[in-house]
């Protein structure tokens, strides 16, 4: 019994993990592509920037709204403590998702299609900067009592920390939405987002280090712990293995290489998340509340693992599927083969 | 102007204005999803191109509706945390696992499939794509599934046990499948399929009113006719059989529906009101119109009641609903659509058993087309009552008996959610005008007849797999060596 109270919330944490991976990496190049159009002068192109996405993007969404819900079920505390103290971050982004959601139909439906441009770009921005302010906000830490509700102000989630967080998260999504873009498109449109990818590859990586620099420095029980063998190993080797892929990536844009700039931005994500899971484990709240403290009952987490663990390859499948289905370059607003 | 500072009224509000307008939307694309699979399903029978249009044509209303569902859909989820904290902490072992079972198993199988059947239909084979069309129908009807059973557990919560104010589960099957679920999901799938029945009917008796394309919207029609005379009156029997568990297992509920201040013992008979102002502070109507002894046959089909109804008056204050008009009027209004809607269908069939509606007669319908058309909105007023009689009705407690809403809110200032709450008043109010605005337009510009059919045109599979046809070789016997 005693094993299960760590084994099962070690599991939750880890299906979390992919859920929130698969999330930045899918909604990530679709908000990435919608903060791309602001830049866009031209009807065309943004035409079919949205088509690029027109049959994905709900699923990508959805697996935020998965991640939302078994996060309810397996961390309830959590989720209502984190939610409730970044009350602000979270509705900017819902605010977001509203409206770059509803741009997909009603652009195409409208005739003076300007409102709608707008909605889908800065819905994007706005959904990206919420989450990069939440993301910030929950690693430099939330105050909370006893019991974990938070007690905190309805600002303090606002610090040089999280503003460095959502700059650069933004800065990584343009990244991932650029590459995705030179991986569906060609032409004169592939040209232009090998320059946007180039560009947001250097403000990622500043940021990146900034991040990186200043992390263990705010974080000081992430210091005590990553900097322990036998963590201090991998933790040391993340920066390296960044550098590289960074590398990797910029090698690849310069050769203009079709499919290989998005495989290696990927890896990159994969990359720094591992690492930010490392940073966090076993904290649910960072340095205050413990995934064991902050865990559903063990009945409902192996219900929860019969119901929707057993479903995530089903879910990956279908997903993938769907993506064969829709192989190919997009071009004038159609899919091509 | 108290309730501006008061986080719990706000909060209240809020989900009220978000759950009210986010409900039109998937309303219609869960029921639509069931037609879109029928006319599919004609099409692939029949061969007919007529139906094939007809799915082309009435998904365009599904995508435009989909969308926004899915948008305004997101701040529900997110409202557990960030107004509802205590809630979601106290209810997160049973509730919680639900809310996560909905997006895994309903909303990610809608959204996965949804881009094959929208795009899809020159990508996949017929058979894949209809496979595609039958999986979003089934992920939406499952978040129906979901969402009512967390719902009805709100309503009756079973299986649970409250330790130090977190509900520990003790029998997860007992909870899912806790007293109202199984009513509940039906009433609310009957729901969403006869809004979208009706809607489907009344844009159908729009085109056949202006004389547009008759012959192809009275096929459409005549669908929806024979699914609603399965649907309608099995709704009204549903509202029936949830009303009789209502009476049994909240009371409090039953007594606010019905305005009855005073307690009905077993045995005895008891009037039914019609029209009534129920006066909270005084504890009795101030104005009343009743059909004596009624409530018995209503509730149990028999003049004495046999289990007796509470009076408002008989339950502390403190642990019944206020809103005794509010909930009074809104179930008086579901249940007059609810018949109303059945007797529209009953007299619609009348004249199709007449003849009245073979292809070239149907436009002569002028009355008939018009109260379909009339009717298209009633569907989402109804539902949205029924809505209104479960959830205010179920004050003051966020769990039934359990958990006070009032005790359910987070810890955020009230300016925040003021803040919010305008946010989304204006901003889905926005949706709906432009919903209203685009899907009329659709109405408008009326279906593209002159689609491709997919399968007949010129583009033939690269290899011909189908058996040739034996053709005999005539040429000299040693040509053919």
């Amino acid at each position: 019994m005693e094993t299960l109270r760590y084994f099962l919330p070690q599991c939750w944490f880890i299906i979390l993990a992919l859920f929130l991976l698969l999330y930045v990496m899918l909604d990530g190049f679709d908000l990435g592509v919608g903060i791309l159009s602001l830049t866009s002068s031209d009807e065309e192109r943004r035409g079919i920037l949205m088509t690029s996405l027109s049959n994905i993007w709900d699923a990508n969404e959805t697996w935020l709204v998965l991640m939302g819900g078994s996060l309810f079920g397996a961390f309830p505390l959590a989720y209502g403590t984190i939610l409730s103290a970044l009350y602000i971050p979270i509705f900017i982004m819902v605010f977001g998702f509203i409206f770059r959601g509803v741009a997909f139909e009603f652009r195409e439906q409208a005739n003076r299609k300007f409102f709608w441009n707008i909605a889908f770009g800065t819905g994007s921005f706005a959904a990206a900067l919420g989450q990069g302010f939440a993301l910030g906000a929950v690693l430099s830490g939330i105050s909370v009592d006893q019991a974990g509700h938070f007690i905190g102000g309805t600002w303090d989630w606002l610090t040089w920390q999280s503003v460095l967080v959502a700059l650069t998260l933004i800065q990584g999504y343009v990244l991932i939405g650029s590459t995705y873009l030179i991986w569906k498109t060609s032409g004169e449109l592939q040209e232009i987002h090998y320059g946007t990818a180039k560009l947001a590859a250097w403000t990622t990586l500043i940021g990146a280090v900034f991040i990186t620099v200043s992390t263990p420095i705010f974080y000081e029980s992430a210091r005590a712990r990553l900097f322990e063998p036998p963590l201090v190993y991998i933790f040391a080797a993340i920066p390296f293995v960044g550098v590289f892929l960074i590398a990797q990536l910029l090698r690849s844009l310069n050769r203009k290489e079709d499919r290989a700039p998005f495989v290696w931005t990927i890896l990159l994500f994969v990359f720094t998340f591992l690492g930010l899971g490392l940073i966090v484990f076993p904290y649910i709240i960072p340095t205050q509340i413990t995934i064991y403290e902050a865990a559903a009952d063990p009945s409902s987490l192996v219900i929860m693992i019969i119901f929707i663990g057993f479903l995530i390859p089903v879910m990956l499948f279908y997903n993938l599927y769907q993506y064969i289905v829709f192989r190919g370059k997009v071009s004038g607003g159609q899919y091509g083969e | 102007m108290d309730f501006l500072s008061d986080t719990v009224v706000l909060s209240r509000m809020q989900f009220a204005v978000t759950a009210i307008f986010h409900i039109l939307w998937p309303v219609l694309t869960t029921g639509m999803g069931i037609y879109l699979v029928i006319v599919e399903g004609l099409w692939l029978k029949t061969k007919n191109p007529d139906y094939y249009l007809h799915a082309r044509f009435w998904s365009k209303f599904y995508v435009l509706n989909f969308g926004i569902g899915v948008a305004t859909g997101i701040p529900m989820e997110f409202q557990f945390g960030t107004n509802w904290a205590p809630f979601s902490e106290a209810v997160g072992n049973f509730f919680g696992s639900v809310i996560g079972f909905e997006a895994s198993w309903a909303f990610m199988l809608e959204a996965a499939f949804l881009g094959i059947m929208l795009f899809g239909w020159e990508r996949v084979n017929p058979a894949i794509h209809f496979m595609s069309t039958i999986l979003v129908a089934v992920g939406a009807n499952l978040s129906t599934v979901f969402i009512l059973i967390a719902n009805s557990w709100m309503q009756t919560p079973a299986g649970v046990e409250l330790v130090n104010g977190k509900f520990v589960v003790t029998d997860y099957f007992r909870a899912l499948f806790n007293p109202f679920w199984l009513n509940s999901v039906s009433h609310m799938f009957f729901a969403t399929l006869e809004t979208s029945l009706f809607v489907i009917g009344g844009i159908s008796a729009w085109y056949i009113l202006n004389r547009r394309h008759e012959a192809f919207f009275a096929k459409s029609f005549k669908i929806v006719l024979a699914a609603a005379i399965a649907v309608a009156p099995f709704q009204i029997y549903l509202g029936h059989t949830s009303g009789e568990q209502v009476q049994h297992y909240q009371p409090s509920k039953l007594a606010a529906m019905e305005a009855q201040w005073e307690t009905t013992p077993a045995g005895q008979p008891a009037d039914w009101s019609v029209i009534a102002i129920p006066n909270d502070k005084a504890e009795k109507n101030d104005f009343e119109v009743t059909i004596p002894n009624a409530l018995g046959y209503i509730l149990e089909f028999r003049k004495e009641l046999t289990r007796p109804v509470i009076g408002l008056k008989d339950i502390k204050s403190d642990e019944r609903p206020h809103a005794v008009g509010l909930i009074y009027y809104a179930f008086r209004t579901m249940i007059a659509i609810g018949f109303f809607l059945a007797a529209l269908m009953g007299l619609t069939v009348v004249q199709w058993l007449r003849g009245k509606l073979s292809t070239d007669a149907i436009a002569d319908q002028k009355w008939l087309m018009r109260i379909w058309l009339f009717s298209a909105p009633l569907g989402y007023v109804a539902v949205e009552s029924g809505w209104i009689v479960r959830c205010v009705g179920r004050q003051p407690w966020s769990v039934y008996g359990q958990i006070r809403t009032a005790d359910s809110v987070s810890n955020v200032p009230a300016s925040n959610v003021l803040t919010s709450l305008l946010g989304f008043t204006a901003v889905y109010a926005l949706l709906l005008i432009a919903t209203l605005y685009f899907g009329s337009r659709i109405v408008r510009k009326g279906p593209d007849l002159g689609l491709p059919i997919p399968g007949t045109e010129v583009t033939k599979p690269a290899i011909d797999t189908s058996p040739g046809e034996f053709v005999p070789d005539e040429r000299p016997v040693e040509a053919q060596q």
